[in-house]
């Protein structure tokens, strides 16, 4: 007896035994089918008798183990039941010599047999017979059940005949010695007359009538036979029929406590329980006095011990069970027994939920040496201690059997080693070092577990999985491996395992998707959510040029329509908010919107992200993914990841994708709370046309002054007092939408300078009436820049030009007869300051023109965009009165005003007054032109008429005629020319 | 009774694992030593722990250390097994009387090759100890005196304002007391 039955209870050793086997073809669902239908007859309650026998049927059993019969009948094959195909009359014979073949197999012990004949019909099957029955087909075999219950009270009959024939055995006669195999070579020639001998007869025979007992359903007295046999054997050292007798009484009292079996819910007892009676609670107890007085027992067993006396308590079970396990140990041989007995226990304890001392005979079974056990056998032992630690709570102990069992299937000296059993069990110990396959248990909090050990686990399914030829699973677990124990691999396993992670999607991408394995486990697909990690996620608002804004009145409208309060104290605020909030800002249907998100690359090594993008709903958008390059433990590092929204709406944004090492991963924001965000959802409003603009003068290099309004483009240019530019924009429809309105404004920026006249003119007119304007079309719209600027007060640049001694009367002409002569700073730096006084003489003029337009579907809705553009112009001043005086005229009522006119710029001027002659001024020149005249009060006409004129030639027209010798300079300046030696003319 | 060796050969033979374990990348799977290993801890005359592992309430580890350093990971799985013990020790007694309670708990299991203690303390924070089962001459007093001191280490280690509960230990205080308690690697 070699191969230890795990199974076993102690309830089973008032089971008989019957094989079920088929003899010849038959196909082997049929069998399990026809095996399944019989094995449902696991309990028969005996008609006169009100007795129950219980049957346990195996398909398979070694005959090897049948030997042990004696020594505990439950061993014993009783039954045979074959089952075979017989297809037609020819074949009959062939298949009954097969089935009496099979039944010499089992011959010494079986009681009786039958025959399940299926297919056959005709002249043969309709023969009556007891020992076969013949059906149509598997299908057709409606009475199978009934003719298995007729066979089991066959069994009973035999049973019972065999049991009354022991127990009233008289002393006197000859009772042979019943032995187990490897016993019986020791009592060769042994003095059988000994008195010693007789009563290791009488205890072994006692203990075997209890057994028969037991199984005949006779509980009492079964227990007042073994009671009996212990005695008996005790006294002669007979320790392994002693053991057998303590756990014969163990068994009964174990059936008679707990009569719902102790082998848990796996027990088949359960159906047929409720089938047989409805009343399987108390079968035992209500069959016992019966038992008693209904079988002819010999008197001296009833009477003389008590009914509760022979039961044995709860507590004394475990002892005699620890009794009995210790005899057994005393014999190698039986090591299959005692391992048994051990599993009985076990199960017993289970039920009286005595864990540690079921965890000491578990102990006790790991230590038991079956010898030369095959791998299939070590795998069933380890599974069976695994599923036993389990039976008694020990969760982490069976995970670590079950493990071992997993290494033992694909251990090196196996042949064939089976992967797939190791993956399979090696999932069952997941629980036992509390891992769960699902990231999403992990993602709440650190991580807390006995990480050695589970990230041990995790390689061993990722190579079991491999090995199996499912790199699909692989990749999944080292995902899982990646994703969850990042903090706690070091550098070097975070390159191994990016490594083989990157081996094996190269055959099998990673992907989203949930696995499934063929027993129906599903495997959570899991998200790289920190490969990059991200720190926060932000939306971005468009760029100032693509805002759209709501027309002012129906903004108001939809105020409005939220609350019909215009203040409440109470802030509907909840928490979940924030994450929901909407933002601000809208975005436009069509058009680029991007989000920021701030990540960083946990790993040792550069990590590269591809296909990295956004997950939205709410409307449809065309994410356009972006590949990425992390450097090796990089700081928070900014990503942009832009779409397109195709539709109108409020749009989620709900996480991202990323592509990493072969594993694409969408990571949704709401099972990552480490992001921080400050709202996901945005409007989407319908889409709106886009200008795009282009200007004949050059963009500006230098911004405008700090302004509040933020601009799209701006230009920049540089002209002369009284000069007037045309600058022509271009506006064109870049946009899908047609431009249906526009309308430009402009405004001037803040500034101290007088403004003479309009600085920037245009005629909207036509550029109206091209519109709509069709995508790529484009307007042209002219702009006239004047510049007219008060340039007095300008003493520095006087200064400036007269610093060679000439004598200037300066423009402030509070005094004009009197000859002002300002020293000049004696000592100037002429190459330090001159820039800065060079920079004062130039001044500056902005403002901003603004383009309102709109149409497309955005236009419906009320929404409107608007370019700005920023001009820029640096006034040079370009010519100066240096003086001015006055000649008495012909007339008394008029004098001459004589002005003198410097060109400071280095083109020719030309300066016209009142339909006066044109002067043509040359560079740097200063003339005195014949001046207009004037008439009045000379004190008035000194301070007013001098303001009149002085406004006059400004607005007089100022051409400048294009220099023949040179290029302009950029900025010609006095200090220019005085550098090169230049002398302005005295006046 | 129960815990008679039967040692004719050893039940998980060392050789197929190891073989494995080339195989598998498994260093910590064994489930027995083999005997040199027990002979070359006899020849240090070893008197203390070969591990000793501190076990949060949560039951994940805060702090564990072994002597063979090369094979922890076996050390891992004797102690995260013993915890099934420990738990149902502590839920027996913790009907009855949870504050008169002894925190030392004995023996836990043995193994072939090994005996496991432990001792909890009232917040539930586990200790258990692994000492050499050829290494008769350790007596339950002493063993008792080894979770003593450890206990007081430990305390002092949550006395420390800079250590969050809950994290693993860090403190070399803690780490010394703990050399000194280990057999010292060869």
């Amino acid at each position: 007896m070699s191969i230890p039955d795990y199974m076993q209870c102690a309830e089973d050793h008032q089971t008989v035994l019957v094989v079920v086997q088929p003899v010849g073809i038959v196909p082997e669902d049929e069998f399990f089918r026809i095996y399944k239908r019989i094995t449902s007859v696991a309990q028969v309650s005996i008609r006169d008798s009100q007795r129950n026998l219980y049957i346990r049927y195996r398909h398979h059993y070694l005959p090897e183990n049948n030997e042990w019969g004696d020594f505990q009948t439950h061993r014993k094959v009783v039954g045979l039941i074959s089952v075979t195909t017989c297809g037609s009359a020819k074949e009959w014979p062939q298949t009954s010599d097969r089935f009496h073949c099979q039944k010499d197999v089992f011959g010494a012990t079986l009681y009786d047999s039958r025959l399940l004949v299926f297919g056959l019909q005709g002249e043969i099957a309709e023969q009556q017979r007891t020992d076969v029955a013949f059906y149509p087909s598997y299908d057709d075999c409606p009475d199978v059940e009934k003719r298995v219950e007729d066979f089991v009270e066959s069994i009973f009959i035999v049973l019972e005949s065999k049991r009354l024939d022991r127990a009233t055995d008289k002393s006197g006669d000859k009772i042979p010695l019943l032995c187990v195999p490897f016993e019986k070579k020791d009592f060769v020639g042994l003095d059988t007359d000994s008195r010693h001998y007789k009563k290791c007869c009488q205890g072994r025979m006692r203990k075997h009538v209890g057994d028969l007992c037991l199984q005949a359903g006779m509980l009492q007295d079964a227990l007042v036979h073994y009671h009996m046999a212990v005695e008996l054997l005790r006294s002669v050292n007979d320790f392994l029929w002693l053991g057998a007798a303590l756990e014969g009484l163990c068994s009964a009292s174990v059936i008679f406590h707990y009569p719902g079996g102790t082998a848990g819910k796996a027990s088949g007892r359960e159906p047929s329980l409720a089938r047989g009676q409805g009343q399987a609670a108390d079968t035992g107890k209500r069959h016992r006095p019966g038992a008693l007085t209904a079988n002819g027992i010999s008197a001296d067993t009833s009477s003389e011990i008590g009914r509760a006396k022979n039961c044995l308590g709860p507590e004394d079970i475990i002892e005699k069970y620890k009794e009995s396990i210790s005899y057994y140990g005393k014999y190698k041989n039986a090591g299959v027994i005692e391992l048994e007995a051990c599993v009985k226990a076990v199960r017993v304890l289970a039920i009286q939920k005595r864990v540690m001392e079921a965890s000491e005979f578990l102990q006790n079974a790991v230590y038991i040496n079956l010898g030369q056990l095959s791998e299939e056998e070590k795998i069933q032992r380890y599974s069976i201690l695994s599923e036993l630690y389990h039976l008694i709570g020990f969760h982490r102990k069976s995970a670590f059997f079950k493990r071992v069992a997993a290494m033992q299937c694909v251990a090196p000296t196996i042949p064939e080693p089976g992967w797939r059993a190791c993956y399979k069990l090696l999932l069952e110990t997941l629980p036992g070092y509390s891992l769960c396959l699902d990231p999403k248990d992990f993602s709440k909090g650190s991580h807390r577990g006995w990480a050695a050990v589970q990230v041990r686990l995790l390689h061993e399914l990722v190579y079991a999985s491999r090995r199996m030829g499912n790199p699909g699973l692989s990749v999944r677990h080292l995902s899982f491996l990646l994703q969850t124990m990042l903090d706690l691999l070091s550098d070097q396993e975070k390159k191994e395992v990016t490594q083989s992670l990157e081996n094996y999607t190269s055959k099998c991408p990673g992907g989203m998707e949930v696995l499934t394995l063929p027993d129906g486990l599903k495997l959570p697909p899991v998200p790289l959510s920190k490969l990059p990690i991200v720190r926060s996620v932000k939306l971005l608002d468009l760029p100032v040029s693509l805002r759209p804004h709501k027309q002012k009145g129906l903004l108001e409208n939809n105020l409005s329509s939220k609350s019909p309060f215009i203040y409440s104290p109470i802030i509907m605020h909840t928490r979940g908010e924030e994450r929901t909030k909407k933002i601000e800002f809208r975005w436009v249907q069509g058009d680029v919107c991007e989000v920021q998100l701030m990540v960083y690359n946990p790993m040792p090594f550069e990590l590269r992200v591809e296909h990295m993008g956004l997950l939205t709903s709410g409307v449809e958008f065309e994410a356009l993914p972006a590949a990425l390059s992390l450097p090796a433990e990089s700081g928070l590092y900014p990503v942009t990841l832009v779409g397109v929204p195709r539709t109108a709406g409020n749009i989620n944004i709900n996480g991202y994708h990323t592509s990493v090492f072969g594993v694409t991963s969408d990571c949704l924001l709401d099972g990552l709370p480490s992001v921080r965000t400050s709202g996901c959802v945005v409007e989407v409003i319908p889409s709106l046309p886009r200008l795009q603009l282009s200007t004949s003068l050059p963009r500006s290099a230098h911004p405008l002054r700090p302004s509040k309004e933020e601009l799209s483009s701006s230009v920049s240019v540089q002209l002369f007092n009284g000069e007037t530019q045309q600058l022509t924009i271009t506006l064109e429809n870049i946009g899908s939408e047609d431009l249906e309105t526009l309308e430009v404004t402009s405004k001037t920026c803040n500034t101290k300078e007088k403004l003479f006249g309009e600085f920037l003119s245009w005629d909207l007119e036509e550029a109206v009436s091209q519109l709509p304007l069709k995508p790529g079309q484009s307007v042209t719209l002219t702009v006239n820049v004047k510049v007219r600027l008060d340039f007095s007060g300008g003493e520095n640049l006087l200064q400036d030009l007269n610093d060679d001694g000439i004598s200037v009367t300066g423009l402030p002409i509070s005094s004009p007869l009197r000859q002002v002569l300002k020293p000049r700073a004696e000592t100037k730096a002429l190459g330090s300051e001159s820039s800065k006084t060079d920079y004062n003489h130039v001044k500056t003029l902005e403002a901003v023109m603004t383009f309102k337009y709109s149409g497309g579907a955005g236009k419906v809705e009320g929404y409107y965009r608007h370019l700005s553009l920023g001009v820029h112009v640096d006034v040079e001043p370009s010519v100066f009165f240096t003086r001015v005086s006055t000649l008495p005229a012909t007339r008394t009522r008029q004098c001459h005003l004589l002005l003198d006119v410097f060109n400071s710029t280095e083109h020719e001027l030309m300066v016209s007054a009142n339909n006066n002659q044109d002067l043509v001024l040359h560079p740097s020149e200063c003339q005195r032109p014949a001046a207009g005249s004037s008439r009045g009060e000379p004190s008035l006409y000194r301070s007013m008429s001098l303001v009149g004129w002085r406004s006059r030639w400004l607005s007089s027209t100022f051409t400048r005629y294009p220099s023949r010798t040179r290029k302009p300079c950029a900025t010609p300046t006095p200090n220019y020319w005085r550098r090169r030696g230049f002398t302005p003319r005295p006046p | 009774m129960l815990t008679r060796l039967k040692t004719q050969v050893p039940l998980f033979s060392m050789n197929s694992y190891t073989k494995l374990g080339e195989k598998l990348k498994l260093s910590g799977l064994s489930l027995a030593s083999t005997h040199s290993h027990v002979i070359r801890l006899g020849r240090h005359n070893s008197k203390m722990a070969v591990c000793i592992a501190v076990i949060a309430k949560e039951n994940y580890p805060l702090f564990i250390r072994s002597v063979p350093v090369q094979n922890e990971l076996k050390f891992h799985y004797t102690v995260h097994t013993s915890l099934d013990v420990v738990e149902e020790k502590i839920s027996a007694v913790g009907k009855a009387m949870a504050d008169q309670r002894e925190l030392y708990l004995g023996l836990l299991y043995p193994t072939e090759d090994y005996k496991v203690y432990g001792y909890v303390t009232n917040s539930k924070v586990k200790f258990v100890i692994v000492v050499d089962s050829s290494n008769t001459s350790l007596r339950d007093n002493e063993i008792r005196s080894m979770f003593r001191k450890l206990h007081n280490s430990f305390t002092d280690v949550m006395c420390n304002p800079f250590y969050n509960p809950g994290d693993t230990i860090q403190s070399k205080a803690f780490d010394s007391i703990v050399s000194a308690m280990m057999v010292q690697a060869s």
